[in-house]
């Protein structure tokens, strides 16, 4: 750890955050000096000698950022729906790696029967929170089943009647004989920070948060 | 389980970190005697109905709970002090004179914030009666004072103004769902959040997105809310406050920034609210330290509260503040 107090963290994800990230980031100055998908370090220089990027998994961003162990990051709307977000602002919308989150079921599954027949749903999903949230708005009781991935094989296999996910395209639901019934948010990369950092580092992370505000509004 | 094993998020204080605290509690509490300050002790449980009054409205969930065997009655162990000498100005004190109180003890919560404990030592004052502008310059001053008495400079007060929040949504008529939703775009500083609020006029959005905006340096943030926001006394009268404020913590040697979108217990606070961090003790720069310490006191006024305790119904004009963690105080003030 050094010494400089004006040491800036930015905490990213690698994959398509960061692929959708980096002109943001070369446009505020703040480029990385390495290539990220070919380092295996976990700490990466960038063009500003104040500024350092750590590479953490997509949903640990918001809690580093929670913690101060980086002082601004980019997380998906997604993950940040499923955080409490507590010591977190969250001042712009990126615009970038946009999704939808669904719910999906087999093609040959009737949803609004489904629903509607009293018993209780079962559902897949690595959205606990959000998905318990969505189905008690519609007044659906539901059996939540926590997976870390591949949410699309649950239904295939009968561990699930249906799933909560990310949907971009739509071709893995579609190459696996499933369709998106229900829209329960747009999803987009957000840029979050941590409330303390703003405060008491206000000066070298504002251009930044400038900068990116000026690229997504172009 | 082993039993010396501690339940989670709860420690031991050993030397010399516990001789440390207690020197610390003293100077805080020999400053606030010095500024006419009384010093009180509350219980450590009482009844759950009397600590979740005024500025303890929020802490239901944080709340330790127990049934008195002598009464069946619903207790609850304090989880913030600031309830207590409320009550205690409400019931005891039932004139309309000018009363101090300061107090030092332990409070209970039953989760931690974000690398605290959920066993903290908790130091502050509360002033009752003094409605003016005058009382909020006063708790600053003696926040920044007692602070500097135990080592804790350079200080950086973040002021904000409820003030300003309640005048707009009076001004847009905004309905309670709106104004809830408005409150949480605002935390988040957010103004795609407020885009998803549909019952929003398009002057109302426009005005709550340069809210989000308005914090930094006191003297742009109030030149640029002047120039911004709608004409309305309220609001004028909530930024003059906050110039005074601001002016009063410049001369008791602390830098001063403004955040008019940092609303915190918005139900019970009624005016200025203010978060001191201790400057260059980032997250980032205190590694080896897992305190979050750079918040080292909570503020504002909270005008009212003791009204569920009096005969009259007649609330008091209160402000106060209180060092909210007294072991990671003194961790970052004897680095």
């Amino acid at each position: 750890m050094g010494g400089d107090e004006f040491l800036i963290t930015f905490a990213l994800s690698k994959g398509r955050i960061l692929d959708d990230t980096r002109p943001l980031l070369r446009a505020a100055g703040v480029d990385v000096t390495e290539d990220p998908e070919s380092s295996r370090k976990l700490i990466l220089a960038t063009e500003r000698a104040d500024v350092r990027v750590v590479l953490v998994r997509a949903s640990d961003v918001p809690t580093y950022v929670q913690y101060g162990g980086a002082d601004i990051g980019i997380s998906g709307k997604d993950t940040l729906m499923e955080t409490d977000t507590t010591g977190l602002y969250e001042p712009l919308d990126l615009k970038i790696a946009t999704c939808r989150l669904m719910v999906a079921v087999p093609d040959d599954t009737d949803y609004e029967a489904l629903v509607q027949r009293g018993r209780r749903l079962r559902v897949a999903t690595k959205y606990i929170d959000t998905a318990r949230a969505h189905f008690a708005k519609k007044g659906v009781h539901v059996d939540l089943i926590k997976l870390y991935g591949s949410m699309e094989l649950a239904p295939l296999v009968g561990l699930a009647d249906a799933i909560v996910d990310v949907v971009s395209s739509g071709a893995t639901l579609k190459a696996n004989k499933l369709k998106a019934v229900e829209k329960i948010a747009d999803i987009s990369a957000r840029l979050i920070v941590n409330q303390a950092a703003l405060k008491t580092k206000r000066e070298a992370l504002m251009p930044i948060i400038e900068s990116f505000a000026k690229s997504v509004s172009k | 389980m082993r039993k010396w094993v501690l339940p989670d998020f709860v420690e031991d204080v050993l030397p010399p970190t516990a001789a440390r605290m207690e020197r610390t509690r003293r100077a805080l509490l020999d400053t606030f005697a010095a500024s006419g300050y009384e010093l009180v002790n509350p219980p450590l449980v009482e009844h759950l109905d009397a600590l979740l009054t005024g500025t303890g409205k929020d802490l239901e969930h944080n709340t330790f709970k127990l049934i008195d065997p002598i009464s069946g009655k619903l207790l609850g162990v304090r989880p913030d002090i600031t309830p207590q000498v409320a009550r205690i100005d409400a019931t005891y004190f039932p004139d309309d004179t000018a009363r101090r109180f300061c107090y030092a003890g332990e409070v209970l919560r039953t989760h931690a914030a974000l690398g605290g404990s959920r066993a903290l030592m908790q130091v502050g004052a509360e002033l009752f009666g003094e409605a003016s502008v005058s009382g909020d310059v006063e708790i600053v001053k003696l926040m920044i004072e007692s602070a500097r008495a135990v080592n804790a400079s350079p200080l950086l007060l973040d002021c904000g103004h409820v003030g300003v929040f309640k005048a707009l949504a009076d001004h847009f008529e905004l309905s309670s769902k709106a104004t809830a939703a408005v409150d949480a775009a605002l935390a988040a500083k957010s103004a795609s959040a407020l885009d998803d609020i549909k019952s929003l006029s398009v002057e109302a959005r426009s005005v709550f997105a340069t809210l989000t905006g308005l914090f930094g340096p006191a003297k742009t943030v109030l030149q640029r809310a002047r120039a911004s926001l709608p004409r309305n006394a309220d609001v004028t009268a909530a930024l003059d406050q906050l110039d005074a404020v601001s002016a009063a913590i410049v001369d008791s040697g602390a830098q001063c920034s403004l955040d008019l979108a940092d609303l915190p217990g918005l139900d019970y606070h009624t005016g200025l609210v203010f978060v001191a961090y201790l400057q260059n003790t980032s997250p980032t720069t205190s590694a080896g330290s897992h305190y979050n310490a750079s918040v080292v006191a909570r503020g504002g006024r909270y005008d009212g509260v003791g009204e569920s305790f009096m005969q009259s119904g007649k609330g008091r004009a209160a402000t106060g503040f209180s060092f909210v963690d007294l072991r990671a105080l003194t961790e970052v003030t004897s680095q």
